[in-house]
């Protein structure tokens, strides 16, 4: 389904949709909103991208990272080398990208790493309450307040969860059905 | 300390399944997580059986909120005793599918799913909520249908629909049932309706009513008497690694269910539920066995013979005396292990010579006696001759029967066993005695390498056999620790005031 308009379109919406289900992401704890109907106006997003240009499209655009990097030196502590990779991808990376001696890696972001990890942040959210002595579960609060979010605590931590499992969901029924 | 060790059973396979998640990739990575995670589970809950043995009942309330209002978790006896009989299946299903299931299915996430089964087990026997429970029941209902899903085979297909639509509508009754009581009572708490039902002001027609949609609902999930016809359709139809474990415990669970409901909740009109259970008992124990003897297929006779067994499970609750609730404790417990073993057995006689079918097996005797020595154990234990296990939980109903009188009941049991022995020695003959009938050679060769595989599968079978020796030759501390887990079930005082701190 390739209309010029909806391509068109969907560049603005895209943005649009993802800041909006953040808000209701951190929204979530005192009035409507929440992590599940977050993470579902945020799939909007790569749903329409999908609809309108593939699912190999949105992989390219969305879920490809781009890493640099250079074999290990023989006399180079491993912990060093670690270090020196983590700071080239992060650190002024255009200028990394042009350095010679630098390899290009892509890795691709699968829909059940996300699923994997928002599944981690949900349980760990929980489990940081346990190991205080705790009931499961238990939330801990900060003091302060930030303006449009609220107050951030544990259990956003496990909204952020619940969210990122929502995408990762969403986007796998997405790729497996517009794959066949 | 008290809150992290009634949560590791649950946390462990939790944990487990999302690590197996991020290494989606790499089947060996998935085994090694596995392993680690099936024996923290196990020392987790032999730790949580020490502590409760020691301190009595442990509760927590998961996220700080009190009692009647938000999710409570309890663990008692009875329910720690099932979820380390649920970690040693899990060991031991475990360790036989690293050889024993096909690498297609191993890379689509068996190992992931597997533990997030087990986590359903796990969160099933300790919740004290009864919303809790039906959500786990789902985690149940659908990580099974996923794993006889797998692969996704003709007759696999065929069993996971019948599976699925019949558990689906026993999901319906269940939530029917939470409905009705959360209606009349008010509440969902397990230990605060113990309280409510026994004021005077609670309806009896309608706590009756309710109870009766969760007969039909766990009904369906344990396989009684009416309603088992969907489990000897679906559960022979995954491969072993597979149909051993969900054939071992899922219908054990929403035994553990009943039993719990049954002690707990719905006790005020007893005149309506022993004969009912009675009648079920009965007529489950002798349409399983009976379903059983006309059958010759490994995996279909076992099949009927855990809804016989089934129809034990549910006498002790019938009688519902302490010794028969006890006995129904140790039945349950050794009949997981059993079960397990036995279709394990059958998984490794398959691998060896590719069939079910009673009439293309024989002479396994000659060929592998150590295997021939572990069925005739775990057959023998089923049946209920006595040094081995089956033996003890038989004689905790039959004693309990007796002394109430009801001997009808306990004179169908005894008759069930002798069908029992039957169906068991049916298979003896077929598989392991009689002369191996002529086929053709080149399906029987095997190479170096699936001989070593198959000595491996052996591996998990002799693990089994040493547990189910245990119980059934050291009866003594098992059973005792079952009459205490009656105890505590039958005085609903305990929990209701370990949940409400009364």
């Amino acid at each position: 389904m390739k209309t010029i308009v909806l391509a068109t379109a969907i560049r603005i919406l895209i943005p649009l949709f993802i800041i909006f289900s953040v808000y209701t992401l951190f929204r979530g704890h005192n009035h409507p909103g929440g992590g599940f109907i977050g993470g579902l106006i945020g799939s909007i997003a790569f749903v329409f991208h999908t609809m309108t240009h593939g699912p190999q499209h949105t992989v390219d655009t969305f879920l490809k990272l781009n890493l640099y990097g250079y074999p290990r030196q023989p006399n180079q502590s491993r912990s060093l080398y670690l270090m020196r990779m983590m700071r080239v991808n992060v650190w002024r990376r255009r200028k990394m990208a042009r350095h010679p001696d630098m390899k290009h890696h892509m890795v691709r972001i699968e829909s059940v790493y996300i699923i994997a990890t928002g599944l981690f942040l949900a349980v760990t959210s929980g489990v940081l309450g346990l190991l205080s002595g705790q009931p499961f579960m238990h939330a801990y609060w900060t003091d302060f307040y930030i303006p449009v979010l609220g107050k951030p605590g544990t259990p956003i931590l496990f909204d952020l969860g619940v969210y990122l499992l929502v995408i990762g969901v969403v986007l796998k029924i997405t790729f497996v059905m517009s794959e066949e | 300390m008290n809150h992290l060790l009634i949560m590791l059973p649950i946390l462990i396979p939790l944990y487990g399944a999302i690590l197996s998640l991020f290494f989606w990739r790499s089947v060996r990575a998935q085994q090694v997580i596995g392993i680690l995670a099936q024996v923290c589970l196990l020392i987790a809950s032999f730790m949580l059986l020490f502590d409760i043995n020691e301190n009595g009942i442990r509760t927590t309330q998961v996220g700080s909120w009190p009692a009647p209002f938000g999710i409570t978790l309890v663990a008692d006896l009875f329910s720690a005793m099932i979820v380390i009989t649920g970690s040693i299946t899990g060991m031991a299903v475990y360790l036989f599918s690293i050889k024993g299931l096909d690498k297609a299915r191993q890379t689509f996430g068996y190992y992931p799913v597997l533990l997030v089964l087990q986590l359903g087990v796990s969160g099933a026997c300790l919740t004290g909520d009864l919303f809790n429970l039906f959500v786990w029941f789902e985690v149940l209902l659908i990580c099974c249908f996923v794993l006889i899903a797998l692969g996704g085979t003709k007759p696999q297909l065929e069993g996971a629909i019948k599976y699925v639509t019949i558990n689906f509508l026993a999901t319906n009754f269940l939530l029917v049932g939470i409905g009705v009581v959360y209606g009349t009572l008010g509440s969902l708490n397990l230990a605060e309706l113990a309280v409510l039902v026994r004021t005077p002001a609670a309806h009896p027609a309608l706590i009756n009513m309710a109870g009766m949609f969760f007969l039909i609902a766990f009904g369906i999930k344990a396989a009684i008497f009416p309603l088992f016809f969907w489990l000897p359709a679906s559960y022979h139809t995954p491969p072993i690694a597979i149909s051993a474990f969900i054939a071992g415990i899922i219908t054990k669970v929403g035994m553990y269910a009943l039993i719990r409901l049954f002690t707990l909740v719905f006790v005020t009109d007893q005149d309506l539920t022993i004969p009912l259970f009675t009648v079920l008992a009965g007529f489950t124990m002798v349409i399983g066995v009976l379903g059983a003897a006309s059958q010759n297929d490994f995996r279909k006779i076992l099949s009927f013979h855990i809804v016989s067994q089934i129809g034990y499970m549910l006498m002790g609750l019938a009688l519902f005396t302490p010794l028969a609730i006890a006995g129904s404790i140790y039945f349950i417990i050794h009949n997981i292990m059993v079960k397990t073993n036995l279709f394990l057995i059958s998984g490794v006689v398959a691998h060896r010579h590719g069939t079910f079918a009673l009439k293309k097996l024989g002479g396994l005797y000659l060929q592998q006696p150590l295997l021939s020595v572990l069925f005739f154990i775990s057959a023998f234990s089923l049946a209920g001759i006595p040094p081995f296990s089956g033996f003890w939980g038989k004689f905790m109903l039959a004693k309990a029967g007796f002394e109430i009188d009801s001997f009808v009941i306990v004179l169908v049991s005894l008759a069930v066993s002798l069908m029992t022995i039957f169906s068991m020695t049916k298979i003896w003959n077929e598989v392991f005695w009689k002369k191996k009938p002529v086929v053709d050679p080149l399906l029987e060769v095997m190479t170096e390498q699936e001989q070593r595989h198959n000595r491996l599968l052996h591996l998990p079978v002799v693990i089994m056999t040493v547990f189910i020796l245990f119980i059934g030759l050291y009866a003594e501390p098992v059973v005792a620790m079952a009459q205490l887990a009656a105890e505590q079930l039958l005085n609903s005082e305990l929990y209701i005031n370990a949940v409400l701190k009364r």
